[in-house]
């Protein structure tokens, strides 16, 4: 009994040093961290913004996953990826007909193997606690529940153009959606037709894509600061100082002025169109992002979301995006694009054939 | 506690779990879930595009002739990250890739849920020799990057 109590003071003091050494880290920060000419905090850089952490947490979860977890969880994580890269079957067969039962974004016939998948590796860490959601406001990390305005205004624009498509037999065939989805180029988001961001990459707000291609780059003078999104080549200009544009003027990521308090970089964010809806949104979204630093080679990002009609309160999330000395590559997609035209061209093939079985 | 905290990870590892397979578009809408395919032969072509890479091989039917198939993969600024580029993989090297033929059946067009060599390897996973990127096995080889299958790789 007391040689574990002999080993159990030096490791509280152990743990004792270490948190003082963290706190102490924290805290020297502001005086290590790079600095432009006029002495505001220098963000210029490549940010890797993949992370492990969910936008969302399940409900009734807790807002902080407890360090012997995450580890278990990160490795689960890299076991997923490496499990993914193991050879399997050279003389395997064709995989089964009517999809491999797969659900989700990738549909009913899969995605791709690991190699092309760059997901993060790591859940989002801030000021030493790992973090289970993004959203931190409301406390639940869960997104608040749309008005029900918002419902009706979706549902309504789902049906603006008469859906051909909806006709469609979907059995045998889950991955296909519905709702006209397919009926027009216009219909299909915004990513899938390489103009702009993919889900909400390009932001305002900047979200993780959670599969690859996560990486954002700013460049800061005094008088503005660029972010590009390498998902889909997307570059923002935060004008410093200055007032919004006149309500007439609108711009798909919003018309975005920034300015400092203290050694944030707090950047608003109004004038937005109908064609980017994040989340179901409408213009008048406003986005407030915070931009601070954790340490030298981390940046806080920070948003808060507000837009009545869409949300009865404002929310917020933050994560962590740490530096990286990868390259960002130009992700020029519009030419390459023969996706697109394979979906098109593929529901119209259906409608044919379905139009054709129903024939008495 | 304990149980909220194995909610908490179980309902992460869903998250996590649904996601990776996740990339640009409705594959749903592009490919044909009743049309199966197991294609094998050499590369013919690489078109290193965004937002898919397409990987152009030659198959010979049971009755021999000869298709081009294009297979669809993710996006290439991922590979370049690692180290691999267009000539990582040559043309002719033989490959087997098991995925859905396009809605359009008239396009020799699949996508690649599982792109090997004809043992088993994942492309572009393997070691020197192959086309993949080198794991400074081969002393013989310059060095090519941070490919998954070397040394620093994930």
């Amino acid at each position: 009994m007391p040689t574990s109590r002999l080993a159990f003071v030096p490791f509280v003091s152990f743990v004792t040093f270490v948190s003082l050494v963290s706190m102490a880290q924290v805290r020297r920060a502001p005086s290590t961290m790079p600095r432009t000419a006029d002495g505001h905090p220098d963000f210029t850089g490549t940010y890797d913004a993949g992370t492990l952490t969910p936008v969302e947490r399940a409900p009734g979860t807790p807002a902080i996953i407890p360090a012997d977890e995450v580890k278990k969880l990160e490795k689960q994580a890299a076991a997923r990826m490496t499990t993914g890269d193991a050879p399997i079957k050279g003389d395997r067969t064709a995989p089964p007909v009517g999809g491999d039962g797969s659900v989700g974004p990738a549909g009913n016939v899969g995605g791709y193997n690991t190699f092309w998948l760059d997901p993060g590796s790591h859940y989002t860490v801030i000021n030493g606690q790992a973090r289970a959601s993004i959203v931190v406001d409301p406390p639940d990390g869960r997104v608040p529940a749309i008005t029900p305005e918002a419902r009706q205004r979706i549902a309504a624009r789902t049906r603006t153009a008469a859906a051909t498509s909806d006709t469609i037999s979907r059995e045998n065939d889950p991955g296909y959606e519905g709702g006209g989805a397919y009926d027009d180029p216009e219909r299909r988001p915004l990513g899938e037709r390489c103009l702009l961001g993919f889900g909400s990459t390009s932001g305002p707000p900047i979200l993780p894509t959670y599969f690859y291609n996560n990486l954002h780059q700013i460049v800061q003078t005094k008088d503005s600061v660029m972010i590009l999104t390498e998902m889909v080549h997307d570059a923002r200009i935060v004008r410093m100082g200055g007032q919004h544009l006149p309500k007439t003027i609108r711009k798909w990521m919003g018309d975005s002025i920034g300015r400092w308090e203290g050694d944030t970089l707090v950047v608003d964010t109004t004038n937005f169109t109908d064609k980017t809806r994040f989340r179901g949104s409408t213009p008048d979204l406003h986005v407030v992002e915070r931009f601070s630093r954790l340490d030298a080679r981390t940046l806080l990002y920070r948003f808060t979301i507000e837009d009545p009609a869409t949300w009865p309160r404002p929310w917020t999330g933050e994560y962590a995006w740490p530096a990286t000395s990868d390259l960002i590559y130009e992700y020029a997609c519009h030419e390459g694009n023969y996706a697109l035209g394979n979906i098109l061209r593929g529901a119209r093939l259906k409608e044919a054939e379905d139009a054709a079985k129903k024939k008495p | 506690m304990r149980t909220r905290i194995s909610i908490c990870a179980a309902a992460a590892l869903a998250v996590a779990a649904a996601l990776p397979i996740a990339a640009h578009h409705a594959f749903g809408g592009e490919f044909d879930p009743n049309k199966p395919v197991l294609l094998k032969g050499p590369v013919t072509k690489l078109e290193w595009v965004n937002p898919h890479a397409w990987i152009h091989l030659e198959v010979t039917n049971p009755d021999g002739t000869k298709e081009e198939w294009m297979v669809e993969g993710g996006t290439p600024n991922t590979l370049l990250r690692r180290g691999i580029t267009r000539d990582s993989l040559k043309v002719g090297t033989i490959i087997v890739v098991d995925g859905y033929q396009a809605r359009d059946h008239s396009l020799k067009r699949a996508n690649g849920r599982n792109i090997t060599y004809p043992d088993g390897r994942k492309l572009f996973l393997g070691s020197s020799g192959t086309g993949a990127p080198t794991d400074g096995a081969d002393p013989t080889e310059p060095a090519k990057g941070r490919g998954r299958g070397g040394p620093g790789g994930r």
